[in-house]
């Protein structure tokens, strides 16, 4: 399992600010992002401007995430 | 010090803690929150999240990126989470250097960097509704992206 937390408008449009997901070793962020749109269908438009973390720091979309981890989906940061 | 809080902000503490005696300059920066308004509707306040521990962690980076840029002293970053009212300060900034060159141009830096890469997050609080800044996801009719 994975542990997957959402902040700002990417929590509002999926309703929920965690969830979790059952991955197998190696898959990719790319590959887990169907997997969340399933579960969270009105998350699917924002993909273009989402960032993603994996344990705390930015990750590319090719990134490899391991059971265990903790994803973050980041929608563009406004702080200031 | 770097640090996310939920109480208004004391500037002229941080500016104290700034003061040391091998600089000749303290640069502030204080950001505030700007009510905008829009065909009778206006910004009640603001409210701020973040992603913790990711986003102290960051604040720390960019302390450490700016002290390896300018030669400067001493650093401080502060952000406010959850509501903030109109015209509060939302960031403060302090920066001290032995000149005054680094000590703007490393405060400049400072808030320009934390506006890309901090993970904190601001949503409008409308008469009218809500607005997630930057994302345009909210209740308000303008905030029509991804509908």
């Amino acid at each position: 399992m994975i542990k997957v937390l959402l902040f700002g408008a990417a929590a509002d449009r999926a309703g929920t600010r965690e969830t979790e997901l059952q991955v197998e070793e190696g898959v990719t962020l790319a590959e887990i992002w169907p997997r969340l749109t399933e579960m969270h269908p009105d998350l699917a438009p924002m993909r273009d401007t989402l960032a993603f973390a994996v344990n705390g720091e930015y990750a590319r979309k090719d990134a490899g995430v391991s059971p265990g981890d903790e994803v973050a989906v980041l929608p563009p940061v406004s702080g200031g | 010090m770097f640090a996310m809080v939920e109480e208004p902000l004391d500037i002229g503490a941080l500016i104290q803690d700034a003061q040391r005696r091998d600089c000749g300059a303290i640069a502030t920066f204080v950001g505030t929150t700007r009510i905008d308004e829009s065909e009778g509707a206006a910004v009640e306040y603001l409210e701020y999240e973040a992603y913790r521990p990711m986003a102290d962690r960051k604040l720390e980076e960019i302390g450490a990126e700016i002290e390896g840029r300018w030669d400067v002293r001493h650093v401080s970053i502060v952000h406010r989470l959850g509501r903030v009212d109109p015209g509060e300060a939302s960031v403060a900034i302090v920066v001290a250097a032995p000149r005054r060159g680094p000590a703007f141009e490393a405060s400049r830096y400072t808030i320009e960097r934390l506006k890309e890469v901090v993970p904190i997050w601001k949503r409008e609080i409308w008469s009218d509704g809500y607005v997630w800044v930057g994302s345009q996801v909210g209740t308000r009719d303008q905030a029509s992206g991804f509908r």
